[in-house]
């Protein structure tokens, strides 16, 4: 396929031709994208990758013509799309062109059913119903949903939900499709459905992928970008740019770099096991229903001092729901739960939060006050009541995250990973022993996801412990002491971390595994 | 209590069926419904809108939907009409008198003909306006109606209006509840259901609420204007959402019917 879409790229004109744009938004002092110069011939396919807040999805926008017809902000520089200048026309005169998949597979379908969601943007071209039927058909076809054509959107899983987003955008036939870190919200599974389908597009169409975790995509890429600080700053041939680029920067989390901390961490194994007769937390049988379907089924497991745990399995496997039950937020039909030799099972969740502090997939949901200082003591204040005996702290803590300066701004105003840091300083601002993370490293590059690892580590060291719910088998590898791994609501494994891998290989979780080098093979292999 | 609450306004929503009445195009059904309430305000004879009663529990037959459905469903609209019946039985005090019971030493009931019947027509009228909506909209798919008005004429936004917000509903229920679970992991009580913990409620799940829902709609407007969402002022669609002939005739026949019905037991009675 690499060849197939090389060998295209030399005779054809342009898909996009970028000229020296440069976008500040409204309000803001610096650019998002600084004189971005692109060519994307017909049939290539570009991995973009870079820091969070670098401009990659900013890019993403100026391609499609949302910038700057939809959002605000002074643009200079030009977009020429199959020959139609970005400036003169609007997004939905470009749609025929280029297609845009975002992040969010929940939020960009807009109908009620799968076929109708495939159909939306034919129709909106106005195309014959025969036509409309064919493309409907092809589409589904090319994400491999023909089954799922009658089925209702709401009843999609993630992965499912993003394939059909893919499909809606294929359906447009359009010459370049960009992906905005479309498998972000994915589990393992739910990736490798995406990848597999991004994989088999048709030689023709140009694909822009935006993503952090690049081990699948380098193999199939004919250019790697990197980009920083709204510049490309690098644009050439993946296994060239890796080796001696991103390698170096430390962009990725997933070719499992190790710290000495961090090594540190697998070594506490031997620690933990002498603590194995002291368990902090043990659940037993712990059974939960909801809306009169069983989410989780008999689940015993124990968690010892200083123990990372890691918690796996696919999407709507109940992880979350094990967090929610440890805190008392989901009631247990059955089952004990015990803290520190404490039957905590009927305790309510106020006083529960204060040994266990849980930090949501998305801070959005968590955060409510009105200012960011503010913010960050309420769960202090709420669970343990008088604000100045913690006000030093927390304000350390704002300034070890790099978020004193915002001390006074309103918290919905930071970005994305700005809240992620605020949600996890507003939970260790009252050092609950127990951490309860829920997919904390979602959507975060490598030097934002390190500040997670290193809270984490931190406080560990100082006598904590956390049960973390992770779909990164890197990161677990590094610097978890456990794996707890659910399928279908039932503990499939509890095992130390290198024994369960082991044990998910046998069991043919393949996704689940750490990586072997693929950039490696590349550079080394037939790469080089 | 929220339970309680919940089974009290149970949930309207469709109710997937191969009967004749939800294999009924959603137009003609439409019509129908609007011609029927439109004969419950009209014709205000008692037997008339006993007949009407008849004929809505006939199509609650049909439909498959029965009698289970409807006293579970709608029982709240129920003790609502019969709430608005005692209303009129004891305000109106015309005609001749029917029963006399002393409740009290001091209080005497007096029950006459002409509040009983004013009660009873009232009670009707209102049941029969609002379970034949719980009809149409138990038996309805809201997708083809809303397809079927913008094939009709309806101008699409509107359209893709009502089916976005369709779409969301079970997405921002489920969003309300992480918001939910959030609060209380920092600590905020909110299990229960006093006026006080109500209205916390309502201060700490809003914002969030708002704030995700506003991160959707920027990503549901570029999905859509991507795929060329407003780019002319008309759209063709893939499934055509015709009326046939038979279903013209069942909605004349019906029109007829009623009105027909309604005129003569009104001059009969």
């Amino acid at each position: 396929m690499n060849n197939q879409r090389q060998g295209v790229t030399e005779i054809d004109l342009p898909v996009v031709c970028v000229g020296g744009v440069t976008f500040k938004y409204e309000g803001s002092r610096e650019p998002a994208l600084s004189d971005i110069n692109l060519r994307v011939d017909k049939g290539e396919f570009i991995s973009i990758t870079g820091g969070s807040g670098c401009g990659k999805s900013t890019l993403a926008l100026c391609l499609a013509g949302f910038i700057p017809h939809h959002v605000g902000g002074e643009m200079s520089g030009s977009v020429i799309v199959n020959g139609m200048d970005s400036r003169q026309c609007p997004p939905q005169k470009l749609a025929g062109a280029i297609g845009l998949v975002q992040q969010d597979p929940e939020a960009q379908l807009c109908t009620l059913k799968v076929v109708d969601e495939v159909a939306f943007g034919p129709e909106n071209l106005c195309l014959s119903r025969e036509e409309i039927k064919d493309r409907v058909e092809w589409a589904l076809g090319a994400v491999g949903s023909l089954h799922l054509r009658d089925r209702e959107v709401y009843s999609l899983s993630g992965g499912e939900k993003q394939r059909i987003a893919i499909a809606s955008v294929l359906a447009m036939k359009p010459a370049l499709i960009i992906l905005d870190e479309p498998t972000a919200n994915l589990d393992p599974c739910g990736t490798t459905e995406v990848l597999q389908v991004i994989k088999k597009m048709e030689a023709d169409t140009a694909v822009i992928i935006i993503e952090h975790r690049l081990r699948q995509l380098i193999p199939i890429s004919n250019r790697l970008l990197v980009m920083d600080k709204g510049r490309i700053i690098c644009d050439g041939e993946p296994g060239h740019v890796y080796k001696n680029y991103c390698s170096r920067q430390k962009y990725y989390f997933d070719f499992g770099y190790k710290t000495g901390e961090e090594e540190s961490s697998n070594q506490s194994t031997t620690e933990e096991r002498h603590s194995q007769a002291n368990p902090v937390l043990s659940v037993r049988d712990l059974t939960v229903s909801c809306g009169g379907k069983r989410i989780l089924e008999d689940i015993n497991f124990d968690i010892h001092p200083g123990q990372i745990t890691a918690v796996m399995g696919c999407n709507g496997s109940g992880k979350t729901t094990l967090l929610l039950s440890l805190l008392g937020i989901n009631k247990l039909e059955r089952g004990r739960i015990v803290y520190r030799s404490r039957d905590i099972t009927a305790e309510k969740v106020s006083r529960r939060a204060r040994h266990m502090g849980m930090v949501f997939q998305n801070p959005n949901h968590q955060i409510f006050e009105n200012t960011v200082y503010r913010e960050a003591a309420l769960p202090s204040i709420m669970l343990f009541g008088g604000e100045s005996a913690m006000n030093a702290g927390i304000n350390s803590l704002l300034l070890e995250f790099d978020l004193l300066q915002y001390k006074e701004g309103i918290p919905f105003s930071l970005s994305l990973g700005e809240k992620k840091r605020l949600t996890l300083v507003s939970v260790l601002g009252y050092n609950p022993e127990m951490l309860l993370l829920d997919e904390p490293l979602i959507g975060q590059d490598y030097r934002r996801a390190d500040i997670f690892w290193q809270a984490v580590l931190k406080h560990r060291s100082a006598g904590g412990m956390a049960v973390i719910v992770c779909h990164e088998p890197d990161f677990v590898r590094d610097f978890c002491n456990r794996i707890l791994f659910l399928e279908n609501g039932k503990l499939l494994l509890d095992s130390p971390v290198e024994e369960g891998f082991k044990l998910l290989e046998e069991l043919g979780f393949k996704d689940y595994l750490p990586g072997s080098n693929v950039i490696g093979d590349l550079c080394y292999g037939q790469g080089s | 209590m929220a339970r309680g609450l919940k089974n009290l306004f149970p949930g309207l929503a469709y109710m997937p069926g191969d009967t004749a009445v939800h294999r009924l195009h959603p137009l003609p059904k439409l019509l129908l419904l609007i011609i029927y309430s439109t004969s419950v305000i009209v014709f205000s004879h008692v037997v008339t809108a006993l007949a009407l009663f008849f004929v809505l529990l006939v199509f609650y037959g049909i439909s498959g939907l029965g009698p289970g459905f409807f006293l579970r469903k709608l029982r709240v609209i129920l003790l609502f009409g019969l709430l608005i019946m005692l209303i009129q039985v004891i305000s109106v005090r015309q005609g001749y008198l029917l029963l006399e019971y002393a409740v009290f030493s001091s209080i005497t009931l007096r029950i006459w003909s002409a509040g009983a019947v004013a009660g009873l027509v009232m009670m009707l009228r209102f049941i029969n306006i609002i379970a034949s909506s719980y009809l149409f909209v138990s038996t309805t798919d809201p997708n083809k109606l809303v397809y079927a008005l913008m094939q009709a004429g309806l101008p699409y936004r509107y359209g893709f209006a009502l089916i976005t917000s369709l779409r969301f509903i079970p997405v921002f229920t489920r969003e309300l509840t992480i918001i939910r679970n959030a609060q209380m992991a920092k600590g905020i009580d909110l299990e229960g259901m006093s006026p006080g913990k109500i209205l916390r409620a309502v201060k700490y799940l809003l914002t969030p609420l708002v704030i995700c829902a506003l991160n959707k709609v920027d990503y549901l407007a570029v999905s859509m204007e991507s795929r060329a969402f407003g780019l002319y002022s008309g759209r063709s669609y893939l499934f055509k959402q015709s009326v046939d002939k038979k279903e013209w005739l069942i909605l004349a026949t019906g029109t007829i019917l009623l009105l027909a019905g309604g005129i003569f037991l009104t001059h009969c009675f």
